[in-house]
């Protein structure tokens, strides 16, 4: 999960490690806004979010000597923040228990390709986004983490505590979720065929 | 794979994302090369994953102020502030010693009044403290540190832990090994151990063992641990004991400190005698030149003592001369024939003093009689008073949330930084009345200081509610929308009354609670006042999924 044309900060790493406050600062800075952004997704609230992103970084000082340098730092970042924001997502117990049920219930209608095209193509960025925070706490999760975060299907089934095979089955009823909710807005109905 | 039959959703789903294996991806190519209405899916599917991705890496907005300030070096440098803080405080309690309390004393002194407060018995002539000689030794060493500090802080880029420790000790090492140069200390230990009437002392002594006299002569201060402890001979600076029986017959310049079962002195305290002991004997030849303080069971005073008496026993007998004022406290105070107080007498305790007739007071005895608090006397108002008090408190939260919502979340988010909340209230508690009382006390600054102090006592009122609204959030989980919190906030108020008015424990759950939110407050105020960094702050730049089909292969051929 490293970035293209982008140098894992390994010198910032190491000084941080050392106690550095102004090196720790930079990490900071550099990392803060990806990181609230995927706690902005992740979490149901703005305020969750800013609670989150600042817990996840009181963590990771905690937790800087463990990181393997010979990893990519950025994927061991998002799995702190995707554990730490699932964790968080998990203890609303009651919620949580009620989605989940419902969620492995709905049986999956096979979409109509060409209104599933037309769906796609018509709503904006914001449009998704919003629709995103309508969603159960798990489709949301599994969809952060595997469009924002890149992070591959082991990693989403070990921060969610499922079996590898269950990944695809969690991401395709998200987006079947996911798509329920954009056209709700409109008069397009993805569901379909079987 | 069947001719004519269409893929289902999830293998062209599994598909997309590259994680079937290179058999059934080359299925599932050929079928999409024939097959229109599944590479019309497999094509949905792919933008639909980069309309994801998009739609989540858009940067819609900036980073909300408070993360945007700079949390790591703030957290980190607290340490360093909370040195800086207590630095200020210990100058400030020395400047307003120095400044004006010690010229007010003197000034007072001269004018005829001798100091007549516990406090300034204990704090200000020495009882208590070897001196404000001393303190000044301390508050140098202090400076240094502090200097010190500020050294290694500057330098710390270029400074390791381990020689940042190495540096500390080496410092603390060399200042070990000049200050015995300065004062050479007489160490002595044994079962029996004696200071014989020849023998000239230069520097402190420490004595252990069970029986232990001092009957030559001592240039410094004596420290004494042991059984029986007798200084016959001349001490010029303080007795500091801790023993079974002490005796004192001989001349002490400075003060004496003692913790012992009993003590008896029969000989001359230049200044001051602080005693907690079981039994006090003042012999009729015994002298105090200064001031007596004691916290005892039984107390007979046949001596002199120069200045005030101030006294907590069960019992005691007065028949010697109090050259200030008596201030006592116990069951019972009697005061006989030979008896003579040149300042103000007061006591209080379960029965009036017995005052012989031929005793000599300036002022007659006033008595106050001894109340006992218990729980039964507090009666129904007391409890209806504290809970229109706990209802006030409550309101003033509410009014407070409704007006500054953001800091009474960001106040309640620092007081669960439990540590940090803590520590730094007690250096808040503590330090701020001195400050403010320092810039009453310059004419300059008495609005300053009036401000501060207004907003001290404000600020104590309110700790209540912070530690409350966090009481409340432990129990109800954490929200920080205004009517939940605004509940949770009642609730906990609500507790925190209930505990601060038990007996005995609440005065110290009181004092945790107003050490805890002084301190939340405190955090949440420095906290404001760090520079926010702009919020065009460089974000980790994340590539999207830029080729999300198996190389190689192509959708449906095309």
């Amino acid at each position: 999960m490293s970035v293209p044309g982008r140098t894992e900060p390994t010198d910032l790493i190491v000084q941080a490690r050392t106690g550095d406050a102004d090196a720790w600062g930079d990490l900071y800075r550099e990392f803060a806004p990806a990181i609230f952004r995927f706690c902005r997704r992740a979490m149901p609230t703005h305020e969750d979010a800013e609670d989150a992103t600042m817990e996840i970084f009181m963590k990771l000082r905690g937790k800087l000597e463990q990181y393997d340098p010979t990893r990519s730092f950025t994927a061991w970042l998002y799995k702190i923040a995707a554990n730490h924001c699932w964790d968080m997502l998990r203890r609303r117990k009651g919620r949580q228990a009620k989605e989940t049920d419902d969620v492995d219930n709905v049986p999956l209608e096979h979409p109509d390709p060409n209104q599933l095209e037309r769906l796609i193509e018509e709503r904006s960025n914001e449009e998704v986004r919003k629709a995103l925070g309508r969603l159960g706490a798990r489709a949301r999760m599994a969809l952060v983490m595997r469009y924002y975060s890149d992070m591959s299907y082991d990693e989403i089934a070990d921060a969610l505590g499922v079996r590898r095979a269950f990944v695809g089955v969690v991401l395709l009823r998200a987006r079947h979720e996911l798509r329920q909710v954009l056209g709700e807005n409109s008069a397009l109905a993805v569901g379909g065929t079987r | 794979m069947t001719p004519g039959k269409h893929l289902d959703e999830m293998t062209l789903l599994l598909y997309v994302e590259r994680q079937l294996d290179r058999e059934r991806a080359q299925e599932v190519s050929l079928h999409t090369q024939t097959c229109t209405r599944c590479l019309t899916l497999l094509r949905a599917l792919d933008r639909e994953s980069r309309l994801l991705t998009r739609a989540m890496l858009e940067q819609e907005e900036p980073l909300p102020t408070r993360l945007a300030e700079f949390r790591g070096a703030v957290k980190r440098s607290m340490q360093w502030i909370w040195g800086l803080v207590f630095g200020l405080a210990v100058l400030g309690v020395y400047t307003l010693y120095a400044g004006y309390i010690e010229p007010w004393e003197q000034q007072l002194e001269q004018a005829g009044f001798g100091s007549t407060n516990l406090l300034s018995l204990l704090v200000f002539q020495g009882a208590f403290w070897k001196g404000w000689q001393s303190m000044f030794t301390l508050f140098e060493v202090l400076a240094l540190a502090v200097l010190a500090g500020s050294a290694a802080f500057a330098f710390r880029k270029y400074i390791r832990r381990g020689s940042a420790l190495a540096m500390v000790f080496a410092s603390l090492g060399l200042l070990l090994a000049i200050t015995p140069a300065a004062s050479a200390t007489e160490f002595r230990k044994g079962e029996t151990v004696t200071v014989p009437k020849d023998e000239n002392i230069k520097g402190d002594l420490f004595m252990t063992g069970n029986h232990l006299r001092m009957d030559g002569t001592v240039d410094g201060d004596v420290f004494a641990f042991g059984q029986q402890l007798d200084v016959g001979g001349h001490v010029t600076g303080d007795v500091i004991c801790f023993a079974q029986a002490t005796r004192i017959s001989g001349q002490v310049d400075g003060n004496i400190r003692a913790f012992a079962n009993n003590i008896t002195i029969s000989g001359t305290v230049e200044r001051n005698v602080l005693s907690m002991n079981e039994v006090v004997n003042l012999d009729s030849n015994g002298k105090i030149g200064h001031s007596l303080t004691l916290f005892a069971q039984s107390v007979t005073l046949d001596g002199k003592i120069g200045r005030d008496f101030v006294g907590f026993f069960n019992q005691a007998n007065l028949s010697g001369l109090i050259g200030g004022s008596l201030q006592a406290r116990g069951q019972s105070l009697a005061i006989s024939s030979g008896a003579e107080i040149d300042g103000k007498a007061s006591f209080e305790g379960d029965k009036p003093a017995m005052v012989s007739n031929e005793a000599k007071l300036a002022s007659p005895l006033e008595f106050t009689k001894h109340e006992h608090h218990t729980d039964h006397e507090r009666g129904v108002g007391y409890y209806i008073w504290r809970l229109i008090w706990t209802a006030a408190f409550v309101l003033l939260g509410l009014v407070l949330y409704g007006l500054f919502p953001r800091f009474a979340v960001e106040t309640v988010q620092a007081g669960e930084q439990y540590g940090a909340a803590f520590g730094l209230g007690t250096l808040v508690t503590f330090g701020l009345p001195i400050a403010a009382i320092i810039a009453c006390v310059t004419i300059v600054g008495l609005l300053l200081g009036f401000s501060t102090l207004f907003l001290y006592v404000f600020m104590l009122l309110c700790t209540g509610i912070v530690v409350g609204t966090i009481v409340g959030q432990w129990i109800l989980g954490r929200t920080t929308e205004f009517w939940p919190l605004a509940g949770r906030m009642a609730l906990g108020v609500l507790l925190v009354r209930i505990v601060t008015a038990i007996p005995f424990i609440g005065f110290w759950a009181a004092l945790a609670v107003v050490l805890w939110g002084v301190g939340a407050i405190s955090l949440a105020v420095y906290r404001r006042l760090q520079p926010v960094v702009a919020p065009n702050i460089p974000s980790v730049p994340i590539t999207p999924l830029s080729s999300p089909l198996p190389p190689n292969t192509t959708v449906g051929g095309m």
